[in-house]
């Protein structure tokens, strides 16, 4: 093949400050390789991960319009990640990105480096280029919920984008904060009934003060505050009045009354785990100080794990705020004229219980999902998790993600202890929905493609997205009985390759890992073959390499993009074809960053050893590990005990060697 | 659609333990929307095969191939070079694609590898539930769009039975009673009537023997 027009190439050689120089010489490579292959532009530099390179490459990658990077030098998972990102940063697809490891035992050459460079470059060059689609999408954003996170959330974007705000049956406090603002349109007794459509273009279904309407819009944030509730039997049952007042209450309340008078806070016995009402005490404790009031703060421990509330706490003593530990329960004593707290003192434990007399008593809260939660998100097809809140419980969906591009979580709507770090989240949706603002959103053409002649419309790929990124479109072009086939949303899907690997038709390929890219890599199999994770088992591979190369002479790692992609079929292939065992590599239990492909895996690999059972096969040449990135000594055991494992059942009866 | 499962392989095996080349013919039909039949599983079942027969010593060649359905004889014309190139074909099709296939391709031998289970709507992925068994009198509009000939274990036409508690059947807790289902939905539409009006009894009698539908004014015969 000829060179591709498209591609043009930066080439790094990393002489790693020195320690290459033994043993290979770069400035050789950079001959062979200029006599030889097609570039724009080669490098050779000292350090590629030092000090100022990151500007230096991206300066180089616009200067040279380069979109594939080869990078050649002392390679490990996290340097590549850097690279990755860097290369992303500036509008270089990850999957143009390769990397050369010059740094292996016993290998090190000119000649050996000159081969494996040319040989990745080769490989390169073939490869067609990702092509990048412009697709329309709509600025407009909506906000569901006007409290006050709502609002912030909406002044935020408003900035760049139009932005409507509806109510959803939920609390209206921020709505004054919004009227009149340029950018925002505010709606009350709107709630939102459906949606449908895609990143850029959704079309919500409202209900409208009892009218049923439709609007298009880009993208969808959540906003509906958690809600404040308050469960007297934690505190044996007082009752609220007059000298008796929830958090929550008490914060609404005008505090030029306590001027002079006594307040007391009663923090710890509430939810345990809600940082909110220990922002709350702090704030409300120091404002009372300025009305003159007198205010004492009763804790089991001061939680202060979260922005400014360390800061808050330092400046609430420096006003004069009494901070009180009590250990154990408390009793509360409420007369007409007084409430009186009797605590006892942890540092005292044989004494008598202290009694604090207040003139106010106020009592923490414990928070609650919005109680619109679950209708809503089945509305909007996205998860919940613990708590009945927004947001599964997962790491890689911090801070606003959900499991849809294009709807976004703020503030108490997925959990109250979110509520204080406020500002990251709305600066963090602000960039999210801000792709939206141009209109335009420019994105790799990567989204599995279907084959409809192979395409049963029978929805299965619908079904198991994560993402809710495919839809069924109609066209007398599909060459089917249905003139039908799913269709994947470019900017709603996040390319696991779930959809492709539960396809009965097997219509369903995933660019730069269809089925035959990933079976040609098991053509003919050693011992064990390990289908990776690339989020994991990969990265995993990858650094207990470093810790023992030896390990993995007899191991072929599959990369996937996630385990959802490992098709049942490609374990059974990989038997069929000489391997004794399969290891699938996966995330750990909710940890999957596409939410279920894990879980996906763990099914096929019980299907798969019951297929091989059924054939008098032993199920154990199959197994799964669960393991994260930097899980390097737990991947090299996990191949021991497999090689074992292996080793004592013999060779694989059933491969078919041809 | 019509719902199959999977024939255990070792049942398959067996079938074909006299050959040493196969076909295993998959549908585009419902047998690939129902997860049992289509290329995916096509492509399992031939690999289970190949490894079953190698660990026997005895090793078997299996081409593997898909075509729309099987039970139209001109998709089942796709299979002709196959078919003539090997000893035995099992086929993932439902009951009729077998049959239809059979009688195409004689005298190759056609092996079922499911086993048709019903007529059926797929409630989520991996989940079947029979609704319709093809009676040939639909009384959906006295049952509220229920029917009980499917889905009372009885086939009661007049239900429920004594049976039937706190909306479960007797036969298992896991099923749920047709007649409750009928009488919820009926009273959601406002139709408690219905309840009451007497359903006869069908003729179950094939006295006509297999049934045939012939529309002749669709036919292509000329008179």
């Amino acid at each position: 093949m000829g060179k591709n027009e498209n591609i043009r190439l930066g080439i790094y050689l990393c002489d790693c400050e020195g320690k290459l120089v033994q043993s290979i010489d770069l400035n050789k490579i950079k001959s062979a390789i200029q006599s030889s292959a097609d570039f724009e532009y080669i490098r050779i530099a000292d350090l590629l991960c030092g000090k100022m390179e990151k500007e230096k490459i991206a300066h180089e990658i616009e200067k040279y319009s380069l979109n594939r990077l080869l990078i050649a030098g002392c390679t490990d998972p996290f340097i590549e990640r850097q690279f990755t990102v860097l290369a992303e940063e500036n509008g270089i697809n990850r999957y143009e990105v390769e990397f050369v490891d010059l740094i292996k035992s016993g290998k090190e050459s000119t000649k050996w480096a000159v081969s494996i460079i040319s040989e990745v470059l080769l490989q390169m060059q073939e490869r067609s280029a990702i092509v990048y689609e412009d697709f329309n999408v709509l600025p407009e954003v909506l906000v569901i919920g006007c409290g006050k996170e709502g609002a912030a959330a909406a002044l935020a974007v408003s900035e760049k984008q139009p932005v409507t705000v509806i109510d959803h049956d939920s609390p209206r406090e921020g709505i004054n904060l919004l009227n009149g603002k340029r950018n925002i349109t505010v709606k009350t007794g709107v709630k939102v009934v459906g949606l449908e459509g895609f990143p850029g273009q959704f079309l919500v279904r409202f209900l409208d003060n009892g009218k049923h309407v439709k609007q298009s819009f880009g993208a969808i944030i959540v906003a509906l505050e958690a809600q404040a509730v308050f469960d007297k039997v934690k505190y044996n049952g007082v009752q609220l009045g007059e000298r008796v007042l929830r958090l929550s209450q008490f914060r609404q309340s005008d505090k030029d009354q306590y001027a002079g008078r006594k307040v007391a806070f009663v923090l710890g016995q509430a939810d345990q785990d809600s940082l909110l009402s220990y922002a709350a005490a702090l704030t409300e404790a120091i404002a009372l100080r300025e009305k003159g009031a007198e205010a004492s703060i009763l804790y089991d421990d001061m939680k202060v794990s979260a922005d400014q509330l360390e800061q808050d706490y330092e400046r609430a003593r420096a006003r004069g705020v009494n901070f009180l530990k009590y250990n154990g329960e408390l009793q509360i004593v409420t007369t007409d004229v007084a409430a009186t707290v009797r605590y006892r003192e942890p540092f005292l434990p044989q004494s008598e219980p202290i009694r604090l007399v207040s003139d106010c008593l106020v009592l923490a809260d414990d928070y609650q999902s919005n109680a619109a939660t679950e209708e809503l998100a089945a509305a909007l097809e996205v998860r919940t998790g613990p708590g009945g809140f927004f947001q599964d419980d997962n790491v890689h969906f911090l801070p606003v993600m959900s499991n849809r591009e294009g709807i976004y979580f703020v503030g108490g709507c997925h959990g109250p202890i979110h509520g204080i770090e406020l500002n990251k989240e709305v600066e963090a949706v602000k960039a999210e929905v801000g792709r939206f603002a141009s209109g335009k959103v420019r994105a790799p053409l990567l989204q599995p493609r279907v084959t409809a002649e192979q395409c049963a419309v029978c929805l299965t790929c619908y079904r198991c997205c994560p993402h809710h990124a495919i839809e069924i479109v109609h066209d007398q072009s599909l060459n089917n009985m249905y003139h039908s086939a799913a269709h994947m949303n470019a900017l709603a899907c996040r390319r696991c390759g779930t959809c492709a690997a539960e396809c009965p038709g097997k219509a369903i390929q995933l660019p730069l890992f269809s089925d035959q890219e990933i079976l040609q890599q098991v053509s003919k199999p050693p011992k064990l073959v390990a289908y990776a994770c690339e989020n994991s088992g990969a990265l995993a591979a990858e650094y207990a390499r470093s810790l023992d190369p030896r390990l993995q002479e007899n191991l072929q790692i599959v990369s996937v993009p996630c385990s959802g992609k490992i098709d049942a079929l490609y374990l059974l292939k990989a038997l069929e074809r000489g391997a004794d065992g399969v290891l699938l590599l996966v995330c750990h239990k909710e940890n999957c960053k596409y939410v279920w492909g894990n879980e996906r895996a763990d099914k096929r690999k019980e299907q798969v050893q019951r297929r091989l059972e059924e054939v008098g096969l032993e199920g154990d040449r199959v197994e799964i590990v669960h393991l994260a990135a930097n899980q390097g000594n737990q991947f090299n055991a996990s191949v021991r005990s497999m090689v074992e494992r292996i080793n004592q059942l013999g060779a694989n009866p059933g491969k078919v060697i041809k | 659609m019509i719902i199959v499962d999977n024939k255990a392989v070792e049942d398959v095996l067996q079938m074909i333990a006299p050959y040493k080349k196969v076909l295993v013919a998959g549908c585009y039909g419902c047998v690939t929307v129902c997860l049992a039949g289509g290329e995916k599983e096509v492509g399992l079942l031939a690999s289970q095969i190949r490894m079953a027969r190698q660990k026997e010593g005895n090793p078997i060649e299996v081409l593997e191939q898909t075509v729309e359905r099987q039970c139209d004889k001109e998709y089942l014309v796709k299979f002709q070079d196959n078919a003539r190139d090997v000893e035995a074909i099992v086929s993932l099709a439902c009951g009729i694609g077998i049959q239809y296939l059979a009688e195409v391709y004689e005298p190759v031998p056609v092996f079922p590898g499911v086993n048709t289970q019903f007529l059926g709507a797929n409630r989520d992925v991996g989940k079947w539930e029979e609704f319709c068994m093809a009676c040939g009198e639909c009384v959906l509009d006295k049952t509220g769009g229920i029917c009980p000939i499917a889905r009372c274990s009885k086939s009661l036409l007049n239900g429920p039975c004594g049976g039937s508690q706190f909306g479960k059947c007797e036969v298992s807790k896991d099923i749920d009673c047709a007649w409750q289902l009928i009488y919820d939905r009926l009273k959601s539409l406002g139709q408690l009537d219905k309840m009451a009006e007497y359903i006869p009894a069908k003729n179950w009698h094939r006295d006509k023997g297999p049934r045939k539908l012939v529309k002749e004014e669709l036919t292509l015969e000329r008179d």
